[in-house]
This record gives C-alpha cells, structure tokens and sequence, in this order.
C-alpha cells in the first residue's frame, strides 16, 4: 500500500514537471499555430544555465529565478527574430525552423558542456525527507509539485481573470479578429511565446537534481510534451493539465508494473486517443 | 424517378438551425436552381448534398439510394461532382493537369503506378476535349495561377465536367463576372450541361430564370416554393419572402 | 518538377558517366565517400517524395532507415547461407509492413499533428532498439560478416570498395530512376495534387487517405532499401541508424539541395557529405555548423541550393541580355 503512494507522488512529481513544459507549448499552438520543437531545448537550457549558476553562486534558490527570467528573454528574441522572421514563408518552414533550433542547441550543449551527465545538488531542508504518514518521502519531489501546482493556478487565474487573459484566450480562438481590434497581437503572441519558454526552463531548471543534466534531456521530454498535447487536445489548457496527470502516472506506474516496456504504455494511450478521438480529450474539432 | 432526393432534411451548427426541413427532387436531366437570400443554407445544403458533412436529420438518396453516410469521394463516383464558390482548383499545375485530375478518376487511374497520363493519348485526348469545350485549350500548358478570373471559373467548371457526372452541383458559376462574362458563361453552362442534371445556387436572377428548368426558393431553412420559373415569378409568398426585394 | 530541359539532360549523362568512371579516378576513401552519398541520395530523394512533392512534413524518416539497417544485419547474422541481396529483400519488405502498420495509424492526421507524431514514432522505434540490445547489439551496434555476392558472370566482394560501389550505383541508381519515374505515373501526379488541394481531390473521386498510405508505404521502403546498404557499406549497424539525429540529416540534406526539384535532394546529399567530411576534419562540433547552415538557409534561400542556382541562372541570363 505504501509503495503504491510513493509511486503515486513520483507521477505527481513528473506530471508536474511535464505540466510546466506541455503548458507552453500548447498555448504557443493554440494561438501561433506552430508547434515548437524547441520547446523542450527551453527545458534543457534552463537546466544547464540552473547547473552553470549553481556551480557559480552556489545557490540553489537563485537558479530557479535568473534561468527562467534568461530563458524569457532567449523566448522574446527567437519568437521576434527568427520565427516571425520565416511566418511570410508558410507552415512547413516554421516547423522546420524550430526542429533546426532544437539541433543547434543540442549541439550547442553538447560543445560546451560535454556529453557526459552533470549532477546538480541541492542542500537543506529541500533535499531531506518527511514522513507522511508512515512513508518517509523526499521533499524534493512534493517541492516540484507544489511549484508546478502553484504555477497552473497562477496561469489559470491570469488566462480567466485578467484582461490580458482574455485577449490570450480570444486570440487562441481568432488571431485575426483580436488584431481587428486594435490589440498588438505581435506583441501578444512574443509575451506568450516568453513565457512559455521561461516555464520551461524552469521545469528544467527543477528537473536538473531530480533527473540530472545531460544533452538528451530535451528529446527525452519532447517526446513525452508531444504525448500530452496529443491526448489533453492541441491548444488546450485543461487537457494539459489532465493529460500530465495521466501521462505522469503511466510513467511512474509502468517503471512498477512493466520495468522493461513502460514507453510501451505511453503510445498504447497515444494510439488510443488517435483512433477514438483524434482531436484529443478536450480537442475542438477541426 | 428523378436522380436527387432530399427529405426533410435538417441542419444545425450547435444550436444555430440553419435547415429545418428541406425536401426537393432533381429529374434526370433537370435543372434546378436555389435561390434565396443570404444565409437561407443554400451553401449549407450544397456542403451536405456534396458529403463536406452530414446532416443533422434527414435524407440525401441518390439514383435511389441513401448516400447520407458516404464519403465525398464515394459520391464522386457514383456520378455527382460539384463545383465551389470560390475557385477551388490546384494553382500551382497546369491547366491540363487540373482536367487531367478529374479524367484520372472517373476512369479509374488515381494511383496507377505504371501508366504515364501526359504520355497516354487517350487520356490527354479527353482531357483536350473538355478543355475545348470550356474554350481553354489554348492555355492547355499555362499553370493555373496565371489564369484570368473568368478564364479560372471556366476551368471550374471543366473539372466538374471531366467526371462525366450525372448530376452537378453548380455552386454560384457567375459570382464576381462582369454582365458579358456572366452571360458568356451562361451560355457555356447551357451548351456543356445540356444531358446532365444539375443544381445551381445562382444570385443573379437572369442567370437563374435563363438555365433552369425548375426554381427552389430555399428561405430560412426551408424550401418556400419548387416551381417552374413562370409559377414562382407570379407566387405571392415568394414574391413577399424574397424577389419583393428586388423589385421584380 | 517539369521534364528536364536537354541542358540539365546533358549535365545528368556527364554526371553518370563520371560515376561509372569514379572507381579508376578516386583514391578508396573518397570512393567511399561517393558510395554514402549515392546512398543517401536514395534516402533524401525518398523523403523530398514526401516533403517536396506531397507536401507532407515528416520527422520520421530514419524509423524506416533504421528497420532496412538493422533487418539487413540481424538478418546477415541469423540465417546462415542468406545472400546479400535477400537480406536487402527482406530488408525492404519489413519497411514495407513498417510503413503499412505506422500509415494506417496515422491516416486521419495531417499537417503539424502528423510531423508530431511522426517524430514520436520515430523515438518508439529507437526505444525499441535500445531495450532489445539482445537483438541490435544496443550501444555497440552489431557487426556483420558479409558473404560474397556470385552473380554467376562475376563474384562481388561486399568488403572491397570498387565491389560495392557498383553494387550500390547499380541497384541504387535503379531505384533512383524508379522514382524520377514514379513523379511521372498517375500516382506520381495525384500526390501533387495532394499537396495543391487535398480537398478538391476528394471531391474528384480520391480517396485521399490512400494516396497519402500508398506514398508512406512507398518512400518509407526505399528509405529501407538505402538503409539497407548502409549496413553492408559499412559491414556494421549501430542505434545511429534510427536516431533522430539521421532523421535529422535527411531533412538537412534534401532541405539543402532543395525541394522544389527532383534532383535538389540528391544534390543535397552529395554536398552534404562532403562538407561533413571536411568540417569533421577540423572540429568536433562540425554538426552545429551544419545546423547553424540549416537555419540560415531556411530563413534567407528557402529553395535551397538548387533554388540558389536557378535564381542565379535567371540572373545572369537577364544580366546577358540587358548589356
């Protein structure tokens, strides 16, 4: 019984992590209508500066304050200089821009860092253990969680509550008709495209300790991004979110049930979703 | 028994009835227009009858049988082609190509793997004729993008001829033409369409009246009045719904 | 994609007369080079069927890549007394079933959901190379013994470097020919109009899902068959095969020499060969360079080299003839 709680936090660690990285990239295709293959390259750059600052400051804290903030900023200049830059060309060539970005920052890593896997530390109380009723669990884990919860609930206050939420949501639905309107939608689509990319690099800059820090990082949870957009609904925030949970939970529960083939149920669920309902479970039809 | 049945046939995009009821047949070789102003579902009804989607209720039976779950393309071969409002055609081939496009398919040779269309005489042959007959062969080579707006709508509707369809839907032949290439495209709609039958959606009423044989007045949702076009000149409920507008 | 004019015609002819001469004019190590690229000239000329002419934006080449590589090892390995060409054989038709199960998966997705899930098929079939390390040999890659190939007139031997040089130019080149065929088959023409206006198709009579499962099917076995002598080229595989990373060439290779014409991706993969060469030879990092040359390309000459060349063609010859 116990075992089965701990595996239950280690999904909820995951889909956490998962949740902060699929979040952005969902909303950046819902409003931009390009799916950005650097998105998890974001995650990994916000591991590696998380692990060059803590080397540098020796502080764990500040990491998951300036990796975010230059990974906001890389966000802004990619999204103003690069992607808007071949938007005139069509589709297949944003697409194409942004998997050519994911190898440039793979390799990128790769020359700087090496290949080999770096750990990062933590100290104090976040790297001790508490006991929750009979099970002693790293606080670590539930730190990653709570953030990442703390972190929906902000996006969900700030998508319907606020004014600048409603011309996210408004230009998820119509592009066109909120420019109509007088709203920079430019300006809209970079602020989204930053802060998408800040969120990722925070799930990476959290995810170094957990997971350590090495060049395949960003393939590894692409992969499963792309999982969760495909069965939450492209574009969709609530599907994120559930699809996370899911997908976490799969993870953590397959490694228990099939050590060998726990990818396996992932695509399982994956080609599911496509047979049944191939706009995802909280999708629009097209 | 006429070739296009539509029963009781109803629409609506959540919520938003757009047909409540439509009924109408089409004989063979029959004329039939749609008129109505917009948003009475002309296009709509289009959209179903062609297989874009399903209706909400209702039935669709063509030659007598009840296509409502086929695929567009299914109904392509069972003798129905349409035409679209806005040109809807592969810009970036050839005005051959675009003719070869429909030839291919009605005789079958869509993904043949060995036989050459620009090299098969018979194919380009027939594929020359219809462009002869929507008087394009002189642009047999010239991609479609390079075309004039009028020259785009003739090929139009040459690739809806190149099934040999028994039944087209013509969805605004004339939209955006200047008087002259309105009425010269009405004569080649005329000419061309002699032995099949269609549906028209048409604005323009001296389109309307010089094609069809018999007039629908589709009015939210629902056919006003199916008539031929003397009957629905003098119908007072139409006249009220609909032609009172413009002054008839 | 137009016939080709007579000068691209007499280009072509010196170009193949020049291959068949290659083996007495190049040292071995520059013939094996040439040998990669006609290899992956089949590879990207495959994927430019679908990128170029469909119009269909794949991340997934290198799962059939890498189902020709390892079948043709495993196969070579575990059936005593297989010949070469069998093992290409079988090589094929296991991308065939591959392409088949993965096509109809992905029938009803297009557009980005398609290079989505393509890149995630792609990483399942390398996961699946990395847990079944018993069979693929897992990161050392397996190495294989190569029978010698009797065509009854002459005895090849796969290890030489004139051997399979003509083997690959021959059997390769053929398939090469078999696609500028295909571009002009009925076929051929209906996955251009799939690319122009996939709904008009299918208000033509097409079923549409077909045309995109048959060319799936078709160009995911010739990235097999390329695959495939990669493996006997050089008598070992390694999980490199069905790496993104040789996913990723592809795309830098046909990309580079250009989709809007036949022969760009085979341009393409020669010139991508040979800068990997060189830039190898000065630094280790040569692969951000070549993604640095990607980026650059897909922002300021979309049309790639091939694009580049005709652009400056049609410069030079309006700079003729306004003196």
């Amino acid at each position: 019984m116990n075992d089965l709680a701990v595996f239950f936090l280690h999904g909820l660690a995951y889909a956490g992590l998962l949740f902060l990285v699929s979040s952005g990239l969902t909303l950046v295709f819902g409003m931009m209508n390009v799916l950005n293959f650097a998105h998890a390259s974001f995650y990994m750059l916000g591991a590696y500066f998380a692990l060059a600052i803590a080397q540098y400051t020796g502080s764990f804290w500040l990491t998951l304050v300036v990796a975010p903030l230059l990974l906001l900023v890389l966000g802004a200049v990619v999204e103003r200089f690069l992607l808007r830059k071949v938007h005139v060309l069509g589709h297949v060539h944003e697409l194409l821009l942004t998997f050519g970005l994911a190898y440039i920052i793979q390799e990128g890593v790769k020359w700087i860092w090496g290949n080999n896997p770096q750990a990062v530390s933590i100290g104090g109380f976040l790297a001790s253990s508490v006991n929750l009723g009979g099970i002693v669990y790293p606080v670590y884990r539930l730190f990653i969680f709570a953030l990442s919860a703390v972190l929906g609930l902000g996006m969900a206050l700030v998508i319907y509550k606020t004014r600048i939420g409603i011309i996210v949501r408004a230009a998820v639905n119509d592009s066109a008709m909120v420019n109509a309107l007088g709203i920079n939608v430019p300006y809209v689509f970079m602020g989204v495209f930053a802060v998408g990319a800040a969120l990722s690099g925070l799930a990476g800059a959290t995810a170094g300790p957990l997971l350590g820090v090495f060049p395949g990082m960003a393939g590894a949870i692409l992969v499963d991004a792309f999982v969760v957009i495909v069965v939450g609904g492209m574009g969709s925030l609530g599907g994120a979110v559930l699809a996370s949970f899911i997908i976490g939970q799969l993870q953590s529960f397959g490694v228990l049930l099939f050590p060998n083939f726990s990818l396996a149920l992932i695509y399982m669920l994956m080609a599911l979703v496509l047979v049944l309902k191939p706009e995802g479970l909280f999708g629009e039809k097209s | 028994m006429g070739i296009l049945r539509v029963t009781d046939l109803k629409k609506d995009f959540s919520g938003l009835k757009v047909l409540t009821g439509v009924e109408f047949e089409v004989g063979q070789r029959e004329k039939v227009a749609i008129i109505g102003p917009n948003g009475a579902g002309k296009t709509t009804l289009f959209n179903i009858i062609s297989g874009k989607f399903p209706p909400s209720s209702g039935e669709v039976a063509f030659k007598g049988e009840n296509i409502n779950a086929l695929a567009p393309h299914a109904r392509a071969r069972r003798g129905m082609s349409r035409s679209f409002q806005i040109t809807n055609l592969f810009q970036k081939l050839s005005v051959l190509d675009n003719v070869l496009a429909g030839v291919r398919s009605r005789r079958g040779l869509r993904h043949h793997l060995l036989r050459e269309p620009l090299r098969d005489h018979e194919l380009v042959g027939e594929a020359e004729r219809i462009l002869e007959r929507v008087g394009l062969l002189g642009f047999r080579d010239t991609l479609v993008q390079e075309l004039a707006y009028g020259q785009q709508r003739a090929l139009e509707l040459g690739v809806t001829l190149a099934l040999k369809p028994d039944l087209i839907l013509l969805d605004e032949p004339t939209a955006g033409m200047s008087r002259q290439e309105t009425e010269e495209a009405t004569n080649m709609i005329k000419r061309v369409t002699q032995d099949i039958a269609c549906v028209i959606i048409e604005h323009d009423m001296n389109v309307v009246f010089s094609l069809a044989d018999r007039i629908a007045v589709l009015h939210y949702g629902v056919i006003l009045a199916c008539d031929a076009p003397e009957a629905i000149r003098c119908d007072q409920r139409v006249k009220d719904a609909y032609l009172g507008e413009e002054g008839a | 994609m137009k016939t080709l004019r007579p000068q691209i015609m007499a280009w072509v002819i010196a170009a193949v007369l020049a291959l068949l001469a290659a083996p007495y004019l190049l040292p071995p190590y520059q013939l094996r080079l040439v040998t990669e690229a006609v290899i992956f000239s089949l590879y990207a000329v495959s994927y430019n069927l679908l990128l170029g002419y469909a119009g269909l934006l794949s991340f997934g080449h290198a799962m059939f890549f890498g189902v020709g590589a390892f079948t043709t090892a495993v196969a070579l390995n575990q059936i005593g007394g297989l010949s070469i060409m069998a093992a290409v054989g079988l090589a094929t038709l296991a991308t065939l079933l591959v392409g088949l199960v993965v096509g109809l998966l992905l029938l009803r997705v297009k557009g980005t959901p398609f290079a989505l899930l393509t890149l995630a098929f792609n990483a399942l079939f390398f996961a699946i190379g990395v847990k079944w390390h018993t069979v693929t040999g897992g990161d050392d890659g397996l190495n294989i013994a190569l029978p010698k190939l009797n065509l009854g007139l002459a005895v090849l031997d796969p290890g030489n470097g004139p051997d399979i040089y003509y083997l690959t130019l021959i059997i390769l080149g053929g398939a090469l020919l078999f696609c500028w065929r295909f571009t002009r088959t009925a076929m051929g023409h209906s996955v251009l109009l799939l690319r122009e206006n996939e709904e008009r198709m299918r208000f033509l009579g097409y079923n549409t899902n077909i045309t995109r499962l048959i060319l799936f099917v078709f160009t995911g076995a010739l990235a097999g068959l390329a695959g495939s002598f990669y493996t006997i080229l050089n008598s070992f595989v390694s999980l490199d095969a069905v790496s993104i990373d040789m996913t990723t060439k592809v795309l830098l290779m046909t990309f580079l020499g250009g989709t809007g014409t036949f022969l760009g991706p085979v341009l393409g993969s020669f010139f991508y060969t040979y800068v990997q060469d060189f830039l190898s030879n000065l630094t280790d990092n040569w692969p951000l360079i070549m993604g640095v040359i990607f980026i650059v390309m897909v922002m300021f000459a979309p049309g790639g080299l091939s694009g580049l060349g005709q652009t400056l063609a049609a410069r030079l010859a309006r700079a003729k003839t306004t003196p």
